[in-house]
């Protein structure tokens, strides 16, 4: 298990590019912030596990598994806000090929001290294939009345119309389907603030999909 | 030279159902033919068969576009041999920016003409030329296509389209439906402005409204899967005053 306490004030950001197991823990002091960045090409088993312990903490959490083959990723976010006026956000999306299969469990809990937290949670995944299958299980425990939370899960298909309406414009399926899938990944990965890790990851996105 | 557009005796059905029942329609270049009917009647169904729409099924018939077999193409293929649709519902493609949609499909039909891919500077000092006929805002480049468009916005958007890909056969599929007297008049100038000796244009209304600004050259009425009526633009006015009760 990976523990990284977070002092006062003191902000982070980190990229996990292809941990095969990651059990991860943080605890959040007094408006501390942290940017998490979780990516899967390949199987992996990912815990998360945030406590805010005191005002002020913000986390963003982006998670993004793209596989093939016979691949799988089970992903448990923990997102605890134990003390108040803090603030959440995960974005997750899988892009699932062949028979790779996912699953994602985000527990979002808010204490009854806890007030004025917002909390987001949003997963969307893309099944490319009829043998590829994800389970996703958002999970709230609010006990706190005076707070903003919510969540959102969709699982889907490319959309065949919009593919056609690129090819109607003269651009090719195959290529059509490339910009589509790398819109959807671009939500998370344009969240990085190092430039070059951005490009890095987005070739090797391009990659993939071709 | 030959004909832009040959159909001839085509019959098309959708899960099963025959929708198109024989038409038969002659366009030649420089020629701007309305095609007007009742609901059902097939126009729609008419302009998805001749871009390709995977989920119409051409049962019989030829399709000529300057001679070549036009339902022998895929999709992308009829477009890059000139062929467009005004979507009467644009699609929206949250993600992927109007510059970089608009930049690959010129440069996908570049590369099947066998020229060059346009620079960056060439391709928006296009985009810029092009925008100011429809009047579209410099903010366009970077919107996703469609996504939180108007629906006036997102039919000029179609004739954008258009002018950036300069089609030999156009065919505009209600573009005049949900747009205001404005949004029309601009749409159809657009049109009008594109209009050479070389291309055509295909107008399918409802509605005689955007003939006063986009004057056909032909009128055809469908009518149960075939065209039961062709004239000029005469008739258009005719069905305005008498509906189509008589070809129901």
């Amino acid at each position: 298990m990976v523990t990284l306490n977070l002092n006062k004030g003191e902000h982070r950001e980190l990229v996990c590019v292809d941990e095969p197991s990651l059990d991860f823990h943080c605890l959040q002091e007094e408006d501390s912030s942290l940017r998490l960045f979780v990516i899967n090409f390949k199987s992996a088993k990912n815990v998360l596990h945030i406590d805010h312990c005191a005002t002020g903490c913000r986390t963003e959490i982006y998670h993004l598994a793209l596989l093939q083959g016979e691949d799988s990723v089970h992903t448990h976010t923990r997102m605890h806000h134990d003390i108040g006026k803090g603030s959440s956000k995960q974005m997750i999306k899988f892009v699932l090929d062949d028979k790779a299969q996912g699953s994602f469990r985000g527990e979002l809990r808010i204490q009854k001290d806890a007030q004025q937290v917002d909390a987001q949670q949003n997963n969307s995944n893309l099944l490319l294939s009829p043998k590829a299958t994800m389970r996703t299980q958002p999970q709230l425990e609010i006990y706190a009345d005076d707070v903003k939370a919510s969540h959102g899960a969709s699982t889907g298909q490319l959309d065949e119309s919009a593919l056609f309406y690129m090819q109607q414009r003269g651009i090719s399926p195959e290529r059509g389907r490339q910009m589509l899938l790398r819109a959807f990944v671009a939500d998370i990965i344009e969240q990085i603030s190092d430039e070059s890790r951005r490009e890095e990851l987005m070739s090797a996105i391009d990659r993939i999909f071709e | 030279m030959a004909n832009l557009l040959e159909i001839h005796d085509l019959h098309a059905s959708i899960a099963g159902k025959e929708i198109l029942k024989g038409v038969n329609l002659t366009i030649r270049h420089g020629e701007v033919h309305a095609i007007m009917g009742p609901n059902g009647a097939g126009k729609s169904t008419l302009s998805a068969v001749l871009v390709g729409n995977p989920q119409y099924e051409v049962t019989s018939g030829t399709v000529l576009l300057n001679g070549k077999n036009l339902l022998a193409m895929p999709p992308e293929q009829r477009a890059c041999e000139g062929v467009f649709l005004s979507f009467q519902y644009p699609v929206e493609i949250p993600g992927v920016s109007m510059v970089n949609f608009m930049r690959t499909a010129v440069n996908e039909k570049r590369q099947y003409e066998g020229k060059p891919a346009l620079t960056a500077t060439e391709f928006l000092k296009l985009m810029r030329e092009k925008r100011s006929l429809l009047e579209m805002a410099d903010k366009l480049n970077n919107r996703s296509v469609n996504e939180g468009f108007s629906g006036g916005e997102k039919k000029k958007n179609e004739i954008f389209q258009m002018a950036m890909l300069q089609p030999c056969l156009s065919i505009l599929d209600e573009t005049d439906s949900g747009l205001d007297i404005d949004a029309l008049r601009i749409v159809a100038e657009g049109v009008n402005r594109l209009k050479t000796k070389e291309n055509a244009c295909i107008v399918i209304t409802h509605y005689q409204r955007l003939l006063d600004y986009i004057v056909p050259d032909f009128v055809h009425v469908l009518a149960d899967g075939r065209i039961v009526k062709s004239g000029d633009k005469t008739l258009a006015l005719e069905l305005e005053q008498n509906g189509y009760a008589e070809f129901e």
